[in-house]
């Protein structure tokens, strides 16, 4: 009915008006839903993404889309966004950046998606980064730390990163090691692209005179014997990682070998101790007599994890998870993929009820650093700059889980300070579906 | 000085591991005279049939023993059946047969056994030995591995040159017509040889897995540098693989672990040794006669 009532006004301006009730109420503010952009119908909203699904990559990152959609999924069934459907669909690039010229090309060109969200990996997005921007595709929320989709906007205006970036995080592992372990001698083993490039920048801010040797792998060259050698004959007992998961589990490995044990702080993305303990438990058969060889070592963190089993935005994904997920059980991974999807949610609605490409970028822009959700720290984005969050805890494993060492500070790019994070934790809204008001311009 | 003997170490036994590799393509080249591009994914076929065995709870012996034997017997199907019908004509034809069945075989890997990242076991342990209260990159693991591949080089060795099958192998495949007039049954002949060189292929795979990851392609950078190592060594001799092998893992070692960024120069380091070996000997290290090489 209220439809009807609201239907008098012109269609377009009640679209733009009437964002008081932004999230699964359809087209209760009266305007028509219209096919408004590339990917837009009336009832459906096409987003696309590329992940390692198979290769040195995919352990981890595979599950990634899982989480994405489960959440979207549970979101349709609430509704969607303005009554549009979200779809979903990701290509396997196997981490090799000419795989994922030819997926985004489909993708782009064929399946002809409205935006990109959470196309992951530093080399593999940085070959499609510059056809996304020419093209016109918002490409929201990288599934990568790297400065380069946020730091300059002018240059890539569609392009928005979502995870705290390489540096700002290398310069809070910089100023912990600093004050907590001033007297050790710090080894970096570090992936030879942005990935390691941004973490040594900013952890030489903090600790330039204690690192003693800076070691890089490439990935796909699964031999890093001679790296971590290279560490232990450098004398480092602190070697802190910019990794892959894959390449925790092969330094572990052949640290194991040379019978090498610093003090080990595993950088956010190599660090999840259940994954990188699935892929070493084989050898712990009575090979390997420690079984939780992640145990003890420090990691950082910008997300709930899955042992934060009373953290409320991991109940809410579980029970997403329970619903409208697939096999297997809620990993951080699957987290990881759920908190993209719901910032993801949060720009749609504030995109209004008819988005357009250009309107999405917009609104991200002006009220995205406003966003709560899951995340820890509060996103930076601005014009100016289209950098995700910036905070992070310092964390020990402990066994399968976590402990906290150190709250949440925040810092930005280039000399920014690092700060402690004044804010509370959010806590997720009914059925974990956020309700963003559309963005007026 | 440790950190020379860590490289140098981690350079023999990934070096034993191209050897492995190798000598399952000279053992093919050999008895058949053709390049086996498949080698790399039939052996990975049957490391996921190990791997599923022992996930089922069987023992890694038994699952070693399951996956030589489908090894011979995927090496003898592939011959009867896919190279028969092109054998005789130009050899090329063969060889680009080889190169589909690789494509062909991984896919089905991945839909078999699925395209995660898994841990394969070893029957061994995984931490260096300790000499002089430092700990080398020797393992158990890495023994084992270096003896189960000279051991096969020596089984090849005395194959080829002390028994009646051997010699009938490899006049098969030097000249088809000929050994049929001598009585030699050259299909059968063939057949064998394809079924043994995927038994020691399928052990390759296995030794390379042990205490390692595996995914449906872990073994393609292993093919390009098993390729390389058959032909330093010459593509004929099992002693040249495995010289090959060490003289690559070596070199490639030495690069990893001295040239700045050298992890990323390893795959450029490989084909310029091997342009090299060519340049200054162009049949391989080991290569037989040139009256031989027909």
């Amino acid at each position: 009915m209220t439809a009807i009532a609201a239907a008098t006004v012109a269609s377009t301006l009640a679209a733009c008006g009437g964002g008081d009730d932004g999230g699964g109420s359809s087209s209760a503010e009266g305007g028509e839903n219209e096919a408004s952009d590339t990917g837009v119908t009336a009832d459906s909203i096409k987003l696309g993404a590329h992940y390692p699904l198979t290769g040195v990559a995919a352990p981890g990152y595979s599950e990634i889309p899982t989480g994405v959609k489960a959440y979207f999924d549970c979101l349709n069934q609430e509704g969607g966004v303005y009554g549009r459907d979200i779809e979903f669909i990701f290509k396997d690039d196997a981490y090799n950046p000419s795989q994922t010229s030819q997926v985004t090309n489909e993708l782009v060109l064929e399946e002809e998606i409205f935006a990109m969200m959470s196309g992951l990996g530093t080399p593999t997005h940085s070959a499609v980064v510059d056809f996304l921007n020419d093209e016109g595709v918002p490409d929201l929320f990288v599934s990568s730390g790297s400065l380069m989709w946020g730091d300059d906007p002018e240059t890539y205006p569609m392009s928005f990163g979502w995870q705290t970036d390489y540096e700002s995080e290398g310069k809070i592992i910089g100023e912990y090691i600093a004050n907590e372990f001033p007297d050790a001698k710090v080894g970096l083993f570090l992936q030879d692209d942005d990935f390691g490039e941004d973490g040594e920048s900013g952890i030489r801010q903090y600790i330039d005179d204690q690192i003693v040797a800076a070691e890089r792998y490439t990935p796909g060259n699964t031999n890093v014997g001679p790296q971590i050698a290279a560490l232990k004959a450098a004398g480092a007992d602190f070697v802190v990682g910019f990794n892959v998961p894959s390449y925790t589990a092969l330094s572990q490995l052949t640290a194991l070998q040379l019978g090498y044990d610093p003090q080990w702080f595993y950088s956010n993305v190599g660090s999840d101790p259940n994954l990188v303990g699935g892929l070493l438990n084989r050898f712990s058969e009575g090979k390997v007599t420690d079984a939780a060889l992640l145990d003890g070592a420090l990691t950082t963190g910008y997300l709930p994890t899955v042992d934060m089993t009373d953290n409320p935005w991991i109940t809410e994904f579980s029970r997403i998870w329970d619903e409208c997920g697939g096999e297997g059980e809620l990993t951080n991974y699957r987290v990881y993929g759920m908190s993209q999807a719901y910032t993801m949610t949060q720009a749609l609605q504030a995109a209004g009820q008819n988005p357009t490409r250009e309107g999405l970028v917009e609104a991200v822009e002006a009220v995205g650093s406003e966003w709560e959700g899951p995340v820890f720290a509060p996103f930076r984005y601005s014009e100016d700059s289209h950098m995700g969050t910036s905070g992070m805890t310092i964390e020990r494993v402990v066994g399968n889980g976590s402990e906290e060492v150190q709250p949440v500070r925040i810092t930005d790019i280039g000399d920014a300070e690092i700060e402690e994070f004044g804010g509370e934790a959010a806590t997720p809204p009914a059925n974990a579906i956020p309700d963003e008001e559309a963005y007026e311009g | 000085m440790d950190y020379f003997v860590n490289v140098t170490l981690t350079g023999l036994t990934q070096g034993m591991i191209y050897s492995a590799f190798a000598l399952a393509l000279v053992l093919i080249w050999r008895s058949t005279r053709i390049v086996n591009f498949a080698q790399g994914s039939m052996a990975a076929a049957t490391t996921f049939i190990a791997l599923a065995l022992i996930q089922a709870g069987q023992s890694y012996w038994v699952a070693l023993i399951v996956a030589l034997l489908s090894g011979f017997l995927l090496g003898a199907v592939v011959e009867r059946v896919i190279i028969r019908p092109v054998e005789g004509g130009p050899e090329l034809n063969a060889v680009i047969v080889t190169l589909g069945l690789f494509v062909a075989i991984q896919a089905l890997i991945a839909i078999v056994f699925g395209s995660s990242f898994q841990s394969f076991p070893t029957p061994f342990g995984v931490r260096g030995f300790e000499v002089g209260g430092s700990t080398i990159p020797l393992t158990p693991t890495s023994l084992y591995v270096i003896g189960s591949v000279l051991i096969t080089m020596a089984l090849l060795v005395a194959l080829f040159r002390f028994t009646r099958i051997g010699l009938a192998m490899r006049a098969s495949a030097f000249s088809q017509e000929v050994a049929r007039l001598l009585g030699v049954k050259v299909g059968g002949m063939l057949t064998l040889g394809w079924g043994l060189a995927a038994v020691v292929g399928s052990l390759s795979g296995l030794l390379i897995a042990g205490g390692g990851f595996v995914y449906p392609a872990y073994m393609d950078s292993l093919i390009v540098f098993g390729f390389v190592a058959a032909i330093i060594g010459g593509l004929d001799s099992p002693v040249g693989a495995i010289v090959g092998g060490l003289i690559l893992g070596l070199a490639l070692s030495y690069v990893n672990g001295y040239v700045e960024r050298g992890s990323a120069l390893v795959s450029v380091a490989a084909l310029v040794i091997l342009i090299v070996v060519l340049l200054v000997r162009p049949g391989g290290l080991f290569s037989s006669t040139t009256a031989r090489r027909a």
